[in-house]
């Protein structure tokens, strides 16, 4: 499985992270964006936040596993998420905020499946 | 016999003011016959808007307006123009993001002072000597007493506090106190268990945006007070999810 990773300032757009229990801005760098692509090990789907796990190929060829935490379920809910969106085993390419202890752990913005639709309704769009 | 009848009739009423089917139906059009008051009663979703100019009029003197409503937070360190006491300063300097990622503390909710502002939806009942505000983050629930009592000399302090109301007009207007500490924005700033929250609702011309200023006073941290406007939209048919959160999220996090 190739993955990529690409990091780069970006500005906090429309798509805005949705706070839960604790503070994103203390955790996540919002002038940043890192976009993955690897394949899913393990996809929970609880609050206060879900989590996707995946393996990511670095530049050097090796494997990275990353942390993915979501939005609060209760949200994605009704933006067209349930526990089968994301499967183990499966490609996916997520794009968010970095950590800002240099982690390999990401805040989701979106996520899309390998011919490029979105998983769920991203935000931004929609009425929730 | 009568007593009985009676007594069913108010269980029977209380339970369908408490249905969450109400909540989700169409909102009724206005009618001759609407109460005195407007019906707030609904599910509201979160929504972003320019502050009501009314509403912030209202405002205290040595009212400062934070800009953290919905997703918007304060990274560590600022408190949008909140003046800290040198205790509470120093308090919120030693505070670490990571110390909330524990079991522990990952399920234990924020006081209302800060959730009220956050960007997920609730859902009002309203009767004439009470209003219930269920919140879907974190399954809160507030009570607002609306038959003329007074706050309790005493009382447990919890994270919503104590909530008495009145009408102003068409505007809702809700008093809390009680409050357990617990933090104002999120990022290592707490107030005390003393601190006093204001509320004001009202809804716009069309009915279809509930707009609320947020104001909250607390001497022994602050040497300011500080106020929000939140808004939220009518969002019919859609009701308030359980919210079941999870402490062992906290160990993801950790987990590397």
């Amino acid at each position: 499985m190739n993955g990529r990773i690409i990091l780069g300032a970006a500005a906090l757009l429309a798509a805005c992270p949705v706070a839960a229990h604790h503070s994103f801005a203390a955790f996540f760098d919002a002038s940043k964006q890192v976009t993955i692509t690897g394949t899913v090990t393990e996809f929970q789907f609880t609050n206060p936040h879900g989590l996707i796990v995946l393996m990511v190929k670095g530049a050097d060829g090796k494997e990275q596993e990353w942390r993915v935490e979501t939005n609060a379920p209760v949200v994605l809910r009704r933006r067209g998420w349930t526990l089968q969106s994301v499967k183990p085993g499966e490609p996916v390419t997520i794009a968010g905020w970095p950590s800002r202890d240099g982690r390999p752990y990401l805040r989701l913005r979106a996520a899309f499946h390998p011919d490029g639709t979105p998983i769920g309704v991203p935000f931004g769009t929609g009425e929730l | 016999m009568v007593v009985q009848a009676k007594r069913v009739v108010w269980v029977a009423m209380a339970l369908i003011a408490f249905t969450p089917v109400l909540a989700a139906a169409p909102r009724k059009p206005k009618t001759a016959a609407a109460p005195a008051h407007p019906d707030l009663s609904g599910f509201w979703g979160p929504s972003l808007g320019k502050p009501d100019p009314a509403l912030m009029a209202k405002l205290p003197p040595n009212t400062v307006v934070l800009d953290d409503t919905g997703a918007a937070e304060f990274p560590k360190g600022e408190y949008g123009g909140l003046k800290l006491k040198p205790n509470a300063l120093a308090k919120a300097q030693k505070w670490k993001p990571e110390d909330e990622m524990t079991i522990s503390r990952t399920c234990s909710v924020q006081s209302s002072i800060y959730t009220i502002q956050g960007p997920f939806p609730f859902e009002i009942y309203q009767t004439p000597q009470l209003i219930v505000f269920k919140y879907e983050y974190y399954d809160q629930v507030r009570l607002v007493f609306m038959d003329g009592r007074g706050h309790p000399a005493d009382a447990p302090r919890t994270k919503g506090g104590h909530s008495i109301g009145h009408w102003e007009g068409d505007e809702l207007v809700v008093d809390t106190r009680l409050f357990e500490p617990s933090t104002i924005t999120n990022n290592g700033l707490e107030h005390s268990e003393n601190i006093h929250m204001v509320e004001r609702y009202k809804l716009s011309p069309d009915h279809k945006t509930l707009m609320a200023s947020q104001w909250f006073e607390d001497p022994e941290v602050l040497d300011n007070n500080g106020a929000r406007y939140i808004q939220w939209k009518a969002k019919p048919g859609y009701y308030v999810y359980p919210y079941d959160c999870d402490p062992s999220f906290a160990l993801n996090y950790r987990a590397k």
